[in-house]
């Protein structure tokens, strides 16, 4: 027994000096024609985009129909033309001749048709269920059919990674060949993921050939950055406000925003086909919606819970092509709030510092999920604003299930939305049936805001659903924002803050939607080394 | 003998069916209790983009639009067939990500162990030898320290100290970033390995230690100690010579009885490491509802847990002259 440990402790000695060995042999591995991003997005589940793959970015492997550029316009990649029929039913899609998959094989438009079809049945993150069916009329035209007229239907054609419908199966998602300008060399699921430019890529080539995107969590990738192991690195914004050697701070532009979601209609004891409590009484007068909205101080936000780096929200959609520039109002006027909730009959009789009517107190709870610090900042932030004003905010904390599960429909709720298709702002505002979830879960219903909703969706392109989409929000008489029903009350769009490396030129970055990571990958192709 | 040996193994062949029956039907009732739901955890962001339809669509997928028993009885039909079902959060079968994680967790579960079981000895033994020296005062200090501090937050503290500050080890991952498993060579697994391994053996060497040294004590206070201190032996050679013997068995009983914690303080550790093992597969499918998959692993951990066990007992028999000559005299 004693010569065995003793053994062991000489096996112990030699391994230990070997290590020391080890560190010294060690050295900085950082070859600049490979590149080290610690952005998040791993998808555990595979990368294949008919489980949803790409929804909030470029799929990187795979190319789309059509992409956005850094204005977020609608500009062609596959396709080459696409029209919309008459009854607004059917998109033709003309696709470009002669891309091959990375393994060589041809893409044609029964790809294409394969894609969407497969995406409706697979009970993924992606939700095509506008879609009645896509064919394959040649080799290089396909069709895709709506249930019903549908423009938002174009966010698909902008996110969804076309396929190869020979080698696609249960495996797809770790084996990922597509079109895309890189390809999948080594998935090391948990750690690391290892793509090389595509030299088949019917694109420009990508100027960097071989991109490592690190999944650790937040304290190791910060750690190594800090130690020169990492060149683009996503941090939340209350760890922007530091020095990392070698490294600049990049700020990028997001719709990523925060409000307050009111329950619109009073609660008379209904409930929703689950049970869940409809209604509030203090926020369904609109006098109460619309004092909250003026006394907030949007700027101070920003600076005190953001750090600066955000922008006051007033829409769900600011500063996107179908915001509507007139419903922008002048915050921070405590007096206009006043004004309002004394002329809707408001007035504090007791002397406790908050308002009554009718022997209601203007009294609400804001809940944010708990776990989430800067919603936290907010509301708290939001109930300071509102005391003066005679409104009792009381933040508090829940777990998100129990927001979900029990309260969102009968308190005023602290969410985040913000997406490229204004299909989010459809279903927040327009009518919703008996169980909305988490849209429109304040039971808003407007028939000229629906009206206008609708027309936009139903609308012949594009470009012209925006005007409907603008009106839905404030038409000069009514809609959803403040100068109407003064449905919700946003507060601040994020920026989104990244570490990078000071040669790296990451060009101009598109606006983020919810979502902060791997949206920054959206323009890769164009990213270069410029020399020091 | 051999009679015996079988009837050993039968009996704990019987323990463990058992033992994974009661394991899994209460894995099971708790987590079909747990508030989280699957699809909203399966869907993060994406959540505000899904209609009420597409989550059936999900649910169908993974078999979520049956009641809890008639889930609960496919699943089990399936295990019995040797089919543990499908991670939803992988998209895999259950034991391939299983067999995937293990491989990477081995490893550090191995360095540590052994590193934990051979130092915490060793420790053991000296500061029972030399009780109440400043050596053992020492040693004692440590282990106390170390019993009663969290794993992580050694963890964080190494990480910070020696792979940030001094930039000696790495900070993260099972491999270099940017090369591949098969590109590593042995000691650039092994120095990505270091820091985790130590972090997961430091608390267990405490428990080793302590345990070995009261043990020691024990032993350099008997008859036969005292017998050999007469005949001029020294104290070392008193605790290595003689104590030794008897000091081993509950040691190795207690090494092996460890694998538990072990595998406990794996989750921990690779979670601060970012260590692509068991343990990080296992806090993702608590966080996001993965029920095949952490049923799984409960099952998996659960055989490892016994089989670590029965190792004990077996060694104990073999060790222990006493217990060998009761089996070969049955």
């Amino acid at each position: 027994m004693f010569k065995k440990t003793y053994t062991g402790k000489r096996l112990l000695q030699i391994f230990v000096l070997s290590i020391f060995l080890l560190t010294i042999t060690c050295t900085a591995f950082a070859a600049k024609d490979k590149l080290v991003l610690a952005v998040g997005g791993e998808n555990a589940e595979g990368y294949d985009p008919l489980l949803g793959w790409g929804a909030y970015g470029n799929p990187l492997f795979q190319s789309t129909l059509l992409k956005r550029d850094s204005n977020l316009n609608i500009i062609p990649d596959l396709a080459e033309k696409w029209t919309l029929s008459k009854d607004r039913l059917t998109w033709t899609v003309k696709i470009r001749k002669g891309v091959v998959f990375s393994d060589g094989s041809p893409l044609t438009a029964k790809d294409v048709a394969f894609t969407y079809n497969k995406a409706l049945e697979s009970g993924g993150k992606v939700d095509i269920s506008p879609l009645e069916s896509a064919t394959a009329v040649d080799d290089s035209t396909v069709t895709i059919k709506l249930k019903e007229p549908d423009i938002t239907f174009i966010q698909h054609l902008i996110t969804l990674g076309i396929v190869p419908a020979k080698l696609y199966g249960p495996n797809y998602g770790r084996n990922p060949i597509g079109s895309g300008p890189y390809k999948l060399v080594r998935w090391d699921e948990g750690q690391q993921l290892i793509v090389e430019a595509n030299d088949k890529y019917y694109g420009e080539q990508p100027s960097i050939k071989t991109l490592i995107f690190l999944f650790s969590d937040e304290d190791a990738s910060l750690a190594a950055a800090r130690a020169g192991q990492v060149d683009v690195l996503g941090v939340p914004s209350n760890l922007a406000r530091q020095d990392i050697p070698g490294m600049k701070l990049h700020v990028v532009k997001s719709v990523d925003n925060r409000g307050l979601m009111f329950p619109m209609v009073p609660n008379v004891g209904k409930k929703t086909p689950k049970g869940l409590a409809i209604g509030n009484n203090v926020t369904a007068d609109i006098a109460i919606r619309k004092a909250v909205n003026y006394a907030i101080d949007r700027e101070a936000l920003v600076v005190g819970v953001l750090d600066g780096y955000g922008r006051p929200a007033f829409g769900v959609v600011d500063d996107l092509p179908w915001d509507n520039a007139a419903i922008r109002f002048k915050d921070n006027d405590p007096k206009k709030a006043i004004a309002i909730l004394e002329k809707a009959g408001w007035k504090d009789t007791d002397g406790d510092g908050i308002r009554e009517k009718n022997g209601l107190k203007a009294e609400f709870t804001v809940l944010y999920n708990s776990k989430d610090s800067l919603r936290q900042g907010l509301a708290l932030a939001i109930s300071d604003m509102l005391r003066p004003i005679g409104i009792q905010a009381t933040p508090k904390g829940e777990s998100w299930d129990r927001i979900k599960n029990d309260l969102t429909h009968s308190n005023v709720v602290v969410y985040g939305f913000g997406d490229h298709s204004p299909l989010e702002m459809y279903n927040l505002y327009h009518t919703s049936g008996p169980e909305p979830m988490y849209w429109n879960a304040g039971f808003y219903s407007n028939p000229v805001v629906d009206k206008y909703l609708d027309q936009a969706r139903a609308a012949k392109s594009f470009e012209e659903s925006i005007p409907y989409w603008k009106k839905a929000q404030w038409d000069g008489k009514t809609g959803f924002t403040v100068p109407g029903d003064a449905t919700w009350a946003w507060l601040v769009n994020l920026d989104h803050t990244y570490f990078v490396n000071k040669s790296l030129d990451v060009g101009k970055s598109q606006m983020e939607p919810h979502g902060h990571g791997w949206p920054i990958t959206t323009n890769i192709q164009e990213w270069k080394w410029i020399s020091e | 003998m051999t009679k015996r040996i079988l009837q050993f193994f039968v009996k704990k062949a019987v323990h463990l069916v058992l033992l994974l029956i009661a394991v899994a039907t209460l894995s099971y009732t708790l987590v079909s209790y747990s508030p989280i739901d699957p699809i909203d955890a399966y869907l993060g962001p994406s959540i505000l983009k899904i209609s009420p339809e597409q989550r059936e669509v999900i649910a169908q997928r993974w078999g979520l639009d049956q009641p809890p028993i008639k889930r609960f009885s496919k699943w089990a039909k399936q295990v019995a067939k040797g089919n543990l079902g499908k991670s939803t959060i992988f998209n895999e079968p259950v034991i391939t990500v299983l067999k995937k994680r293990f491989v990477t967790s081995f490893w550090l579960m191995f360095v540590a162990w052994l590193l934990s079981g051979g130092l915490g000895f060793i420790l053991g033994v000296l500061a029972g030898a030399f009780e109440d020296s400043t050596l053992d005062k020492s040693i004692r200090l440590y282990a106390y320290t170390m019993a009663s501090t969290p794993t992580f937050w050694v963890g964080i503290v190494l990480l910070t100290v020696f792979s940030v500050q001094l930039g000696w080890t790495p900070v993260c991952c099972a491999w270099p970033v940017g090369s591949s498993e098969m590109e590593a060579t042995f000691f650039q697994r092994i120095h990505h390995l270091i820091l985790p391994a130590i972090t997961l053996s430091l608390v267990g060497i405490a428990q080793i230690t302590l345990h070995t040294r009261e043990k020691t004590i024990e032993a350099m206070h008997s008859d036969y100690a005292l017998f050999a201190r007469a005949q001029g032996e020294k104290d070392l050679g008193i605790a290595f010579r003689h104590a030794l013997r008897n000091v081993a068995i509950p040691a190795v009983t207690l090494q092996f009885a460890s694998l538990g914690e072990l595998f406990g303080g794996a989750v921990l550790a690779e979670q601060v490491f970012s260590y692509p093992g068991l343990g990080r597969a296992t806090v993702e499918a608590g966080y996001r509802g993965d029920v095949p998959l952490l049923l799984g692993i409960v099952l998996f951990s659960a055989t490892f847990v016994f089989i670590g066990n029965t190792v004990a007992d077996l060694i104990y028999m073999i060790v222990d002259p006493r217990m060998r000559k009761k089996w070969s005299a049955a």
